[in-house]
C-alpha cells in the first residue's frame, strides 16, 4: 500500500516534469521591449543603479507595500497562535537525536552541533545581511534579501549562545518591527508633500535623482523583514529568550 | 544546456528521496540540498537576487525550523502509517 502511494507520487512528479520540459528547452526569443526601456531609463527615473531595486522600490513600490503587509498579517497570525499554545507548558521529552547531556532541561533547546556551528557563523551572517541590505541599490540584493539573511543571523545567535542579549529578545525585536512599519508608512507618504506622489522619491535634484530614498526604503524593509522572521523563529523555538 | 538538465535532474532525484525517505532528518537535509542547487541554478541564469534569497531562506532558516520541528516530534516515520 505504502509503496503504491510512493510510486504514484513519483509518477506524478515525473509527468509534471515532462509537462514543463518544453518551456525549459525552448529557444524562442524573450520579449525585449521592457528590458530595453528599463536598461535605459531606470537610473534616471528612480535613482537606483540596480534595476531590480529600481523596479520594486521605484516603479512598483506599491507592490512592496503590499508584500510587507502580507508579511505583517502572517506574522500576526502566527504569533497569536503561538501565544495561545504557550499557555500550556509543554515538557521537552521528544529529543530524539541529542546526546545524553543535552537532555538536561538547561540544554533542552540546543545541541552541541548547533551550538558549535551557529555561534561562530552568526556574526558573519549578520554582517553579510547588513551589507546586502545597505548596498541593495548598487549590487544584487536589497531589503527583503538582506532582511532574511539578518533574520538567519539572529536565529543563529539565538540558537548558538546562552547569552540573553537584546538582539534575541522578542519584545525588543517586535518593537523594532512595529517601528519600521510606521517608518515605512511615513516614508511612503513623504513623497506626497514634495510633488512626487505616493511612494515618490522626495529628494528632487535637477539632473539625476539621488539613491538616498532607495537606501532608506531598503533599510526600513530590511529591518522589518529581519526582525519579524527572527521573532517568529525565536517564538517557535519556545521563546526561551523572551525575558 | 547540459548543466541545466543535470542540476534539474539532481533536484528531481533529491525531491523523490526527500519524499520516500523514512528518516525525516535525511529528508530535511535533502530539501536543503535542493535549495542550494536551485541557488546555483539561479546564479547561472544571472538572477543573483533570487539566488541570495533562496540560499538564505531555503538552506538557512527553513532547515533550522524543520530540524526544530523534528526535535519536538519524531525523527523516524512510523511503520505502516
Amino acid at each position: 500500500m505504502k509503496a503504491l502511494t510512493h510510486s504514484k507520487i513519483i509518477l506524478t512528479i515525473l509527468i509534471l516534469g515532462l509537462a514543463i520540459l518544453p518551456v525549459i528547452l525552448s529557444d524562442a526569443p524573450w520579449p525585449v521591449q521592457a528590458r530595453d526601456y528599463l536598461f535605459g531609463n531606470a537610473k534616471a527615473d528612480t535613482g537606483a543603479d540596480n534595476t531590480v531595486s529600481a523596479i520594486y522600490l521605484g516603479y512598483r513600490a506599491m507592490d512592496t507595500l503590499g508584500e510587507t503587509l502580507v508579511l505583517l498579517v502572517s506574522i500576526t497570525g502566527t504569533m497569536s497562535i503561538l501565544i495561545n499554545l504557550g499557555r500550556h507548558k509543554v515538557d521537552e521529552e521528544a529529543v530524539t537525536f541529542s546526546l545524553e547531556p543535552e537532555k538536561l532541561p538547561r540544554h533542552s533547546l540546543r545541541t552541541n552541533l548547533i551550538e558549535v556551528v551557529a555561534s561562530k557563523l552568526g556574526p558573519i551572517v549578520l554582517l553579510f545581511g547588513f551589507y546586502v541590505m545597505l548596498y541593495g541599490h548598487i549590487s544584487p540584493g536589497g531589503g527583503f534579501q538582506g532582511g532574511v539573511i539578518v533574520a538567519s543571523g539572529i536565529v543563529f545567535l539565538a540558537l548558538g549562545t546562552e547569552l540573553k542579549t537584546k538582539l534575541t529578545n522578542t519584545i525588543v525585536l517586535s518593537r523594532i518591527e512595529s517601528l519600521s512599519f510606521l517608518f515605512l508608512m511615513l516614508a511612503s507618504i513623504s513623497g506626497v508633500f514634495f510633488e512626487s506622489g505616493f511612494f515618490g522619491n522626495p529628494v528632487k535634484t535637477m539632473q539625476n535623482l539621488s539613491p538616498n530614498f532607495i537606501i532608506l526604503l531598503n533599510i526600513i524593509i530590511g529591518m522589518k523583514v529581519g526582525t519579524s522572521i527572527a521573532v517568529m523563529c525565536i517564538a517557535m523555538m519556545g521563546g526561551s529568550h523572551d525575558h | 544546456m547540459i548543466i541545466y538538465i543535470f542540476i534539474l535532474s539532481l533536484i528531481l532525484a533529491l525531491g523523490i528521496f526527500a519524499l520516500a525517505s523514512k528518516d525525516l532528518l535525511h529528508s530535511v537535509i535533502a530539501l536543503s540540498a535542493i535549495s542550494m542547487l536551485s541557488a546555483l541554478l539561479f546564479t547561472i541564469l544571472r538572477a543573483p537576487d533570487v539566488a541570495i534569497t533562496e540560499a538564505a531562506v531555503g538552506a538557512g532558516v527553513s532547515t533550522v525550523i524543520f530540524v526544530w520541528a523534528i526535535r519536538h516530534t519524531q525523527r523516524r516515520d512510523k511503520e505502516g502509517s
